[in-house]
């Protein structure tokens, strides 16, 4: 032994060590003395690690405790034995006693790959029963302790090694195993907090997806690298920000676990094996959900993101409401050219956008894209007329937003104030009008824009929304028929309002005049009117049955 | 005073006579003949030269040496000094301030800057005093001081009687002039003693004090106590005579008020002053107690006399008539304006009411929603997440929309009945409001004999006693008490116990009972509420509950309608989407009770949200479901037959039902833009053509499970009542300017439903309504579409521009400055002040130096000059000595040697 010295010291922390354990055991003992039954696996475990640990010739106690491990019927002696395992091992690993080095004997070879073994056995039965939900968090801790022990025990200190295969494994259990809980854990514990780990797991992500492309349980899959993923909320935006290394970090400053970049490159990597996996319109939607904040942050190139981006907001319906921010961001951000994005965006008006509850988000997004001066008015007019017609079945939260959009697209387009106001040119055309009415020229049905004549119309959904029967809804409706004097309406005092925020707005107001009365007392509420009394029926007692 | 110097003497010599025309011979023999004159003269001469000198001091006045301006820029003409030229006299002004400074500063130069304590305690240093006399006097002194600081204390004070504005009433007010003159003179004498001493050590101290040469301090209190004392006992005795000749006065008056009564009551009622001499001629007799009491029966008579005299003929039943009819047409109006949302006027109002209203019910109950419109743009509420408002941003233009807000939500005066009840809360038994109680009275039993008429007699209130008999109701404070009275009894009697409570604890019968009754109503919208909830409710019963109620909240507004906002909140917190049958017969009872066609009600606009929200948001699960639709869609539709308003969700809903109940799928995304949710086909009605038509019943709204082989029976009610709900909205809403995009989406499901495939599996009598709604959809929308015109909607009259001519001041001053920026206006001119203080400041300081230099100078001249003097003195004394000595030297010198001569 060339370091005696440390050997000796090793020994000593060694007994040490195992005098602890004793006395954990005893501690336990003496917990569980009642039970009999309990007392004698656990001894027994504890006496086998000891010997391991006190020489060489008890390493065949590995294999026993690997057994007692791997018979997972009983839960209790299997997951003591894993423990003890792992501090076998850990220790094995501190010693070096796994690693090969110059000057060994071939018999000593043969220990070390017999031990290497072992631990690869050791490991396949962490990773099974990190699957199994009562032993799943234990065996994590346990993984994780033996993949830093191997790291910072691999040979040449000069050369980074990291366990990746072994990470790997890990990753692979948590995302093609339902393991909520302990991929949870995994997320907060290990991949939140440490850069080495998470750039391993992006890519190992990235090998495991692409490898299984094709695997049938492809739902799940996505399902819980989602999960994964979407971890992060926030992308660190920079180097500092990245968080401490697991093990330890590399030496070579240009190492690519050290470079934010690399790890950017790494997880749009993962992200776009993950998009790959064709995920289903509820899937796709959660992914657009979080689109703007959490995913495009992380790609170098977003231009990779373009095609499920226009994929998704060419699907119509919801999905491509929430994939409109994407696009929008890749818009702006990568000057993404898409043809006939006003024509798609007309095409969103439909009957449905105005109760989505995306409708706020939906019309912050059209406030920015129409906010141009510089569009035309024929395209604008045709929004306008076709979110006053949505109005006309729309609830008084989007009612009010509307209105005072169309206010501010009004003043921002002058031209498109004909809609409100148009005085017959010649005396013949006020002839054709009051003897055949006016036609409405706004074309519902065509899809461009351009096209609809919308400007050559009027806003007569708006006029009727005047006698709306909430009284709010009706005084903003009343803002487009009076003097334009202000600037702009400020919309976002505008969203963001809902049947019950009306409701608390109103009775959150105290009575304090008395209300008027009704001076009349019906003769008759329920019960149809006396044939001798004569009143009016109420359309009530009319159309309803109260005998 | 124009010209120089020397001709402005000269004017003045001549006129003050020192220089004139030569004298004549003639004349200056005649001066010089009375010489003593010329004596006399030559004094005035001189008198006059020194006053001219002084006059002509060309530097005691100062004018602007130009001469004085032109009124060119001011129009107010100046005044005083300035008149005459003079900007001001530094001489006079100089003097002055030194005056001053001397006054100031010299005493201080002066004073003997040495400290010292002086022991100023009573009796310490005055040995004449023993210790008990010492402690007796500082007693008193303490008391003193004492009873001058607190105003309000009644001990010791001498009575002063009665007093008016803190002054006595029976004070002459001379005497007390006396006094203080006298002590003032006083105090003034002493004064001019001791003035030179600082104030503080001004002792008040009496001449004879000092005089009889005594330990002075003792003796002037003493003295000052039982001055005060004697004083206080004169004033006093000279109250009670004045009070005493006041009481004699009185009496005498007293004593003539019989006759004085007789003057008053001549004209009107001869045969009462007889009888008043009758009573009052016996004044000897009757006490004062009677005596009062006449006057209070007088006093009282006198005030009811107007009102007995004002008797108002009483009227024919054509004018009760015509009356009725014009408060009914009254009425309207103000509904109208309510539904327009248009502002009350008040004077209006006023004017319009035969009641005084009392003036805070006006100012009180006019707008009670300005204080919402401070932040809240429209009064939608803060939205749904809270967020930093408009204003908060430092958006605060909204303001013009506040004024606007107001004008929207301002709903209305008060309506008679509820002033009424306002009045009610004084406790007087007003004549008006006994009247105004009765008539509401009068109107609701009048409703209930119309209702009961001849088979339940006992409702009128002149039985009252008999349905009273042998039964004694509390009133109910809250609804377990109600309940607990009603457990036992079937719910049709609860309208009489309702009737019977209100019989018996009708306010007028005791103070508390309008407590009590009001409590009580508010219990009735949560009683209407939970007895609808039952397995089966008996509607006519809840028919009378809410007219009960709608009776009492002509008294009780408040109350009723806090009681049924309590229930909206409720619904809206736990069940928005599930009303049950409570909800919705406590809706219909809101929609009797408060007139639903208001623009703004606190009551009925929270209701018409939580109906449309239903309505809006609901996705119907069951056939259950789409009848509770139903059901609140009559509801509102009802509420909007007057006001005509429009109401999207009730036109979103029934199309959905329509859609979503059709024996065959309609694809409805091409037929409108209303909202349609995918719903699974057993809803649909599969085959119905036998089935027979019938009512709803609001018993299908709460149905969990209704029976098979009603469903069908269900689905087709809905259906036709649904039909029948639009063709009524079509009515209400065809004037509206956009009925063609409302109702072209109804036409074109109508139009699905009557095809073929349809029409075989509904019933004839449907797909024959279903056939008359289209086709009446389709004249209507064709008439629409022929009356419609282009929108014009912005003939205003053209915004001015906002000008920014000089604005022309009429009387403009340059002495004052024109800033149009108020704060800068401001700053400008607290700086100038500040300059100027600060100027003055500084030239009062350096002043105020020289003016020390100076007397010190002058304080050390003079002790030099005291030196020198005395040197010099000393000096001279000493040579006088010398000189003395040497002559006497000399002399002696000279007699040695004269004798030695000798």
């Amino acid at each position: 032994m060339p370091s005696a010295i440390k050997d000796e010291s090793l020994k000593r922390k060694r007994t040490k060590i195992t005098e602890k354990a004793n006395k954990r055991a005893k501690a336990e003992r003496s917990d569980s003395s009642g039970s009999d039954s309990d007392e004698d696996p656990q001894a027994d475990i504890l006496l086998l690690e000891n010997e391991i640990l006190e020489s060489k010739k008890n390493y065949n106690n590995i294999t026993v405790l690997l057994d007692i491990a791997r018979n997972q019927d009983e839960d209790e002696p299997s997951l003591f034995a894993t423990v003890s395992l792992c501090r076998v091992f850990l220790r094995l690993l501190a010693s070096g006693n796994l690693s090969r080095r110059a000057g060994q004997s071939e018999k000593d070879i043969v220990v070390v790959q017999w031990l290497k073994g072992r631990l690869g056995d050791y490991k396949h039965i962490l990773l099974h029963a990190l699957r199994r939900e009562s032993s799943s968090s234990t065996a994590l801790t346990l993984a994780m302790r033996i993949l830093k022990a191997e790291t910072q025990s691999a040979g040449d200190k000069s050369e980074y090694n990291f366990p990746k295969v072994f990470l790997k494994d890990i990753v692979e259990v948590l995302i093609r195993y339902d393991v909520e809980d302990v991929r949870q854990e995994f997320c907060e514990k290990f991949l939140g907090e440490y850069a080495d780990i998470r750039y391993y797991t992006f890519k190992a992500l990235k090998d495991i997806l692409s490898e299984n492309s094709s695997s049938p349980r492809q739902g799940d899959l996505f399902e819980n690298a989602f999960d994964l993923l979407a971890f992060f909320e926030d992308v660190p935006e920079s180097t500092e920000d990245m968080g401490e290394f697991y093990v330890d970090a590399p030496k070579k400053k240009s190492h690519p676990v050290t470079s934010f970049n690399q790890q950017k490159k790494q997880a749009q990597e993962a992200w776009l094996a993950v998009l790959s996996l064709d995920p289903n319109r509820d899937q796709r939607k959660r992914v657009l959900d979080i689109m703007t904040k959490s995913i495009a942050p992380w790609f170098t190139k977003p231009e990779l993101l373009m095609d499920f981006l226009t994929d998704s907001y060419n699907a119509g319906g919801a999905t491509s409401l929430l994939a409109l921010s994407g696009v929008f961001y890749l818009i702006q951000e990568r000057n993404l050219d898409y043809p006939s994005f006003y024509r798609k965006l007309y095409s969103l008006l439909d009957a449905d956008i105005l109760h989505s509850k995306h409708r706020s988000r939906f019309l912050r997004l059209l406030d920015t894209f129409l906010a141009s001066t510089h569009l035309p008015a024929v395209l604008v007019a045709s929004f306008i007329k076709r979110i006053s017609r949505l109005c006309l079945n729309a609830p008084p939260a989007a009612i009010v937003a509307v209105v005072p959009w169309i206010y501010n697209l009004f003043k921002k387009h002058p031209l498109c104030t004909f809609m409100i106001h148009r005085v017959p040119r010649s005396p013949e055309e006020k002839a054709t009008v009051e003897s055949e009415g006016m036609e409405d020229p706004f074309i519902a049905e065509e899809e461009d824009p351009m096209e609809t004549h919308a400007i050559d119309s009027c806003l007569w959904e708006v006029v009727q929304l005047q006698s709306h029967y909430h009284p709010n809804v009706a005084t903003i409706a009343k803002i487009i028929s009076e003097q334009f004097t202000k600037q702009a309406y400020n919309l976002e005092d505008f969203l963001d309002h809902s049947y019950s925020s009306l409701l608390d707005a109103e009775l959150s107001k105290q009575v304090k005049k008395p209300p008027v009365v009704e001076f009349m007392i019906p003769k008759r509420i329920f019960l149809p009117q006396d044939s001798a009394s004569g009143g009016e029926e109420s359309l009530l007692t009319k159309l309803w049955d109260f005998e | 005073m124009a010209g120089s110097q020397l001709k402005r003497l000269k004017a003045s010599l001549r006129e003050q006579g020192v220089i004139g025309p030569q004298q004549s011979k003639k004349q200056k023999r005649r001066n010089v003949q009375d010489g003593n004159a010329t004596n006399k003269t030559r004094q005035q001469k001189a008198a006059s030269l020194q006053k001219i000198k002084e006059e002509f001091n060309p530097f005691d006045l100062k004018h602007n040496v130009r001469g004085p301006k032109f009124q060119v820029t001011t129009n107010r003409p100046p005044t005083g000094n300035a008149a005459r030229g003079i900007d001001g006299r530094p001489s006079e002004a100089k003097a002055l301030s030194e005056e001053r400074r001397r006054q100031a500063f010299l005493v201080e130069l002066n004073r003997n800057k040495v400290g010292g304590i002086l022991d100023r305690r009573f009796g310490e240093n005055d040995p004449t005093m023993d210790p008990q006399e010492k402690m007796l006097q500082r007693f008193v002194h303490e008391k003193r001081s004492h009873k001058k600081n607190s105003l309000f204390d009644l001990e010791d004070e001498p009575s002063e009687g009665l007093t008016h504005m803190g002054k006595s009433l029976f004070d002459s007010s001379e005497m007390m002039d006396d006094f203080n003159e006298k002590d003032l003179s006083a105090g003034s004498d002493e004064g001019s003693d001791d003035e030179g001493r600082p104030l503080k050590r001004a002792h008040p101290m009496n001449p004879e004090d000092q005089e009889e040469d005594q330990p002075e301090r003792k003796k002037s209190r003493q003295e000052v106590m039982s001055e005060l004392i004697a004083k206080s006992k004169f004033y006093k005795a000279q109250r009670q005579q004045a009070k005493e000749e006041d009481d004699d006065l009185r009496e005498e008056l007293d004593q003539e008020l019989s006759e004085l009564r007789g003057l008053l009551f001549n004209n009107s009622k001869g045969a009462k002053d007889d009888k008043v001499d009758g009573i009052t001629s016996e004044p000897a007799l009757s006490g004062k107690d009677k005596m009062e009491r006449d006057y209070d029966l007088r006093l009282r008579q006198l005030a009811q006399d107007r009102r007995g005299q004002a008797a108002e003929r009483t009227k024919t039943d054509e004018e009760k008539a015509q009356e009725n009819v014009q408060k009914l047409k009254e009425l309207e109006e103000r509904r109208l304006r309510r539904m327009r949302g248009e502002k009350m006027d008040d004077s209006e109002e006023e004017s319009q009411d035969e009641q005084d209203q009392p003036e805070e019910n006006i100012a009180g109950g006019k707008f009670i929603f300005e204080e919402a419109g401070d932040n809240d743009t429209f009064g939608l509420g803060s939205g749904i997440r809270t967020r930093p408002t408009a204003t908060e941003l430092g958006f605060d233009d909204e303001d013009d929309f506040i004024v606007e807000d107001n004008l929207v939500f301002s709903g209305s005066e008060l309506d008679i009945e509820s002033e009424a009840s306002e009045d009610d809360s004084d406790d007087d038994m007003d004549k008006d409001e006994d009247e105004n109680e009765e008539d509401d009275d009068d109107e609701f039993t009048r409703g209930l004999l119309n209702e009961d008429e001849a088979k339940d007699p006992k409702f009128t209130n002149s039985n009252s006693k008999d349905i009273l008999e042998g039964t004694s109701y509390s009133c109910p404070q809250t609804l377990q008490e109600f309940v607990e009275l009603t457990k036992d009894m079937a719910i049709e009697e609860v309208p009489s116990v309702i009737q019977k409570i209100r019989i018996l604890h009708h306010p007028k019968l005791a103070s508390s009972n309008k407590t009590k009754l009001a409590n009580f109503s508010g219990v009735l919208p949560q009683y209407i509420h939970r007895s609808s909830l039952s397995q089966k409710p008996v509607f006519s019963a809840l028919e009378g509950i809410i007219r009960h109620t709608h009776s009492l909240a002509k008294t009780f507004p408040v109350e009723i309608a806090n009681a049924f906002r309590s229930l909206i909140d409720d619904m809206g917190r736990s069940r928005p989407l599930s009303l049950n049958l409570g909800d919705l017969v406590a809706l219909t009872a809101i929609g009797t009770i408060f007139p639903a066609s208001d623009n703004y009600h606190q009551v009925l606009t929270p209701a018409m949200i939580v109906v449309a929200r239903y309505l809006g948001h609901k996705i119907p699960q069951n056939i259950a479901d789409f009848c509770r639709g139903a059901y609140l869609s009559t509801l509102a539709l009802q509420w909007q037959c007057l006001a005509k308003r429009y109401i999207p969700e009730l036109i979103n809903f029934s199309l959905l039902t329509l859609v979503s109940l059709s024996p065959i799928p309609i694809d409805a995304k091409a037929l409108g833009y209303f909202p349609v949710h995918e719903l699974g086909s057993e809803i649909r009605i599969s085959d119905a053509a036998a089935t027979k038509l019938r009512k709803l019943t609001p018993l299908d709204c709460v149905k969990d499970r209704i029976p098979s082989e009603e469903v069908s029976q269900v689905q087709i009610a809905t259906i036709a009542i649904t039909v029948q709900i639009l063709d009524t909205a079509a009515e209400l809403l065809s004037s509206k300017i956009s009925f063609i995009e409302t109702f072209q989406p109804a036409s074109k499901v109508l139009a699905q439903l009557g095809r073929k495939t349809c029409k075989t599996k509904l019933p004839a009598a449907l797909n024959e309504r279903l056939g008359k709604l289209q086709t009446k959809l389709e004249t209507m929308l064709q008439v629409a579409r022929l009356s419609r015109r282009p929108l014009e909607l912005h003939h205003h009259r053209p915004l001015a521009i906002k000008q920014s001519f000089p604005k022309f001041e009429e009387t403009y001053d340059p002495n004052r400055h024109y800033d149009p920026d108020r704060e800068r206006a401001e700053l400008a001119k607290l700086k100038a002040e500040h300059k100027k203080e600060r100027k003055g400041a500084m030239r009062d300081l350096r002043k105020d130096a020289r003016f020390m230099a100076r007397e010190k100078l002058r304080m050390k001249k003079e002790k030099d000059a005291a030196y020198e003097k005395k040197y010099k003195r000393l000096v001279a004394e000493i040579q006088g000595e010398e000189g003395k000595e040497a002559n006497a030297y000399e002399r002696e010198k000279q007699m040695r040697k004269r004798a030695a001569k000798r």
